[in-house]
């Protein structure tokens, strides 16, 4: 054991006083306030110019009641659309577009609406920037109530305000839990989704980094010295343990600074009127707590195959090479996780979600989802603690055959063979 | 009690047999000069000392255990291929492998200071590995190999890459250990400084030791069977047919005797060819020869 931590003690020393190390910790939470600062100041200093639009109305007596409904406002306060003219009719519809076109071109507009003369085909907008969605919503709904009451009125039927009549119901989402209840605003997929991506680049950030360790110890020849003092297996042990409380030092900054990164964004966020897009986050403890659990699971798992990759390369082109093996599964799970996403109770979820290669990430992915049946969870970290077993046993078995072999990559039954080795 | 104690010990790769049924003993205090061709099967009888490998078959004792994780700590090894963490510093790196030894680290640090010093290496304890000469690394190497003191070193090739002064030290150190009762076992290709360092040697070849015991012993037994000649003129009488083999060298020539040759049978064809002999002595053969010959007809 004191060998052990021997080697805990150095890894973990020599690598969080690397340079690497102080600027990684030091730079991610400051590219986390930097993206966040510049979300609230681009949210809350939007464009301040509204959409310069033109209207082409071949139909004839629409525009005005278009450019009625047209009063959405920026958050400056400023209307969000400006309708420069209005062509009723025009005798060559032809000519006048080809003019718009070209003042489009030139920079004097952002778009052209036109009406069609027959209102079963679709009215067309012009734009430079089709991308813009958030823009297109408002003039849709203009469009249709001014048909809607064109066509009232044909009938005879007279309304002040289309609106009041057409106007349907919003669908507003709660989300049911323990907790209670809460409105969804989109931040359970949002979590979800910023969830899957953090445990999948740490699980492969921190087993790529056991990998290069022991390749390091094997490139420059420090191995045969190191296995002449320790067990491999005590040398493994402390390799994993070591690089697992440099992930754990790691995450212990970034909560720390995330959570006065939340205080802080919270608070800008409250000053600039964005508050609302920010305050429906909420990350429940109980999901972080499981999030850290299939985190170092998964990373035990993971690190012991790269650990036995970089074991059996003599160098970092074979371990590029052969370092799929160990990636492979957990490259699957960022192909199979939107099946979990969409329903996380499906039994596809469910049994995939118990896969030990897979867990680590879809199963606290299913918890920030909705938190599945304590049996699973059990049962998923039971499998999850005995393939770590079964992985590290092979894994140690490949690890002291691969440290003094030197040479020529092996190929995948070779690495079988060497498990038979005693 | 021997030192270490190889019984009929047998290791195959796949299906290379890189060592097969040697028998080895190395007794307490001795310095045993372990020699052997290029693949011969040295560096995997070391490691199944220092319980790298595990033999197939055969016993190893090391002062009279088998081979442990516990025995690991009473052998201090210097591997053939040298490296350390290079961008650990140097002090701290004796300290950490003086510690996996068993040593306190306030021991261990008092000893790299000392040990330090003694290689004129105090100034750069503070360096990275990296930032050293290839020398000094190797001193490094040597230093934490031999820190805890253990009562056997297994030393490969200790010598090499050291320039003169550096080498004497580390021979200097290897006598004075031997005069405090360790128990050196030195690799080598270097046969002139097995006969000056050793008193017994181990020869392998083709993972077989086909030569073993004391390094005097071995030497008398193949008697006097060599002749120096230092002469001017013909050199005719070097083709006599009691001559198994002849050596030039620019003062003179080594010939090597055929077994029960009369080297006085030798002497007179030179006179009678007309040699004028300004030299002629009966030698051993040297470590050089016996090598050459064991290893070539294995």
């Amino acid at each position: 054991m004191r060998k052990i931590w021997l080697i805990i003690k150095r890894e973990y020393v020599t690598r969080v006083k690397t340079k690497g190390f102080v600027i990684g910790t030091l730079i991610v939470p400051l590219i986390g306030i930097g993206f966040t600062s510049l979300v609230v100041f681009l949210v809350s200093h939007q464009s301040n110019q509204g959409l310069r639009l033109a209207i082409v109305d071949n139909a004839g007596g629409l525009a005005p009641s278009v450019i009625g409904s047209l009063d959405a406002k920026l958050p400056s306060g400023q209307p969000m659309y400006v309708v420069t003219e209005t062509i009723d009719r025009p005798a060559s519809a032809s000519s006048v577009q080809d003019g718009l076109r070209a003042r489009i071109i030139s920079g004097a507009l952002d778009a052209y609406l036109v009406i069609p003369k027959d209102l079963s085909q679709s009215a067309e907008l012009h734009t430079k920037n089709p991308g813009a969605y958030a823009q297109f919503g408002p003039i849709t709904s203009a469009l249709n109530q001014a048909v809607v009451e064109a066509r009232l009125n044909a009938r005879g039927i007279h309304v002040d305000d289309v609106r009041d009549i057409v106007r349907g119901e919003d669908l507003q989402v709660i989300k049911v839990s323990k907790e209670g209840e809460s409105v969804e605003r989109g931040q359970t997929l949002g979590v979800a989704i910023a969830l899957v991506i953090l445990l999948y680049t740490s699980l492969l950030m921190y087993g790529i980094i056991t990998m290069r360790s022991v390749l390091e110890e094997k490139t420059t020849r420090t191995m045969e010295v190191l296995i002449s003092a320790v067990h491999p297996f005590e040398l493994l042990a402390g390799k994993i343990l070591g690089v697992a409380a440099v992930a754990f030092t790691q995450f212990a900054i970034w909560s720390v600074s995330l959570a006065l990164l939340a205080t802080y964004g919270a608070a800008m966020a409250a000053m600039t009127g964005a508050g609302a897009a920010l305050a429906g986050i909420h990350v429940p403890g109980v999901l972080l707590a499981y999030a850290g659990v299939y985190f170092f699971g998964g990373y035990f798992l993971y690190s012991a195959m790269f650990a036995a990759v970089g074991a059996a390369c003599s160098n970092e082109q074979d371990a590029a090479q052969l370092q799929w093996i160990a990636m492979a599964p957990l490259v699957f799970t960022m192909v199979i996780y939107s099946l979990v996403l969409n329903d996380s109770t499906s039994r596809a979820s469910v049994i995939l979600s118990e896969i030990p290669f897979f867990a680590p990430v879809l199963m606290p992915l299913r918890v920030s989802l909705q938190v599945p049946p304590a049996w699973q969870i059990a049962l998923s970290i039971g499998l999850l603690f005995l393939s770590i077993v079964a992985v590290i046993y092979c894994s140690a078995k490949i690890y002291r055959v691969g440290i003094l072999m030197y040479g020529k990559r092996p190929t995948l039954p070779e690495l079988v063979r060497w498990l038979r080795y005693s | 009690m021997d030192a270490i104690a190889l019984e009929n010990v047998t290791k195959s790769y796949d299906s290379v047999i890189a060592v097969s049924g040697v028998n080895l003993r190395v007794r307490q205090g001795a310095v045993l000069g372990l020699l052997g061709p290029n693949g011969a099967g040295k560096t995997t009888t070391i490691r199944m000392v220092m319980n790298i490998l595990v033999p197939d078959e055969g016993t190893i004792l090391v002062l009279g255990q088998p081979v442990s994780g516990k025995t690991r700590d009473s052998v201090g090894y210097l591997p053939e291929e040298r490296g350390l963490y290079p961008r650990m510093k140097v002090r701290s790196l004796i300290v950490f492998f003086a510690a996996l030894h068993g040593l306190s680290e306030a021991e261990a640090d008092r000893r790299a200071r000392e040990w330090l010093e003694r290689f004129e290496l105090s100034e750069w304890s503070e360096k990275k590995m990296v930032d050293l000469s290839k020398g000094m690394q190797q001193k490094v190497q040597f230093i934490t190999s031999v820190l805890h003191r253990p009562p056997i070193v297994i030393l490969d090739e200790p010598f090499s890459g050291l320039d003169p002064v550096n080498a004497a030290t580390v021979k200097d150190i290897m006598l004075e250990m031997r005069d405090q009762g360790s128990t050196i076992i030195l690799s080598t290709h270097r046969m002139e400084q097995v006969e000056k360092m050793c008193d017994s040697i181990c020869l392998i070849s083709h993972g077989r030791s086909v030569l073993d015991g004391d390094l005097r012993a071995i030497k008398q037994s193949y008697g006097k069977n060599t002749v120096h000649v230092e002469f001017t003129g013909p050199d005719s009488f070097l083709t006599h047919p009691a001559i198994a083999a002849v050596n030039r060298f620019a003062t003179g020539v080594e010939a090597k005797l055929k077994p029960g040759a009369d080297p006085q049978e030798i002497l007179k064809a030179a006179v009678q060819s007309g040699a004028q002999i300004t030299r002629f002595e009966l030698l051993e053969p040297s470590l050089n020869e016996i090598f050459i010959e064991k290893t070539s007809h294995a």
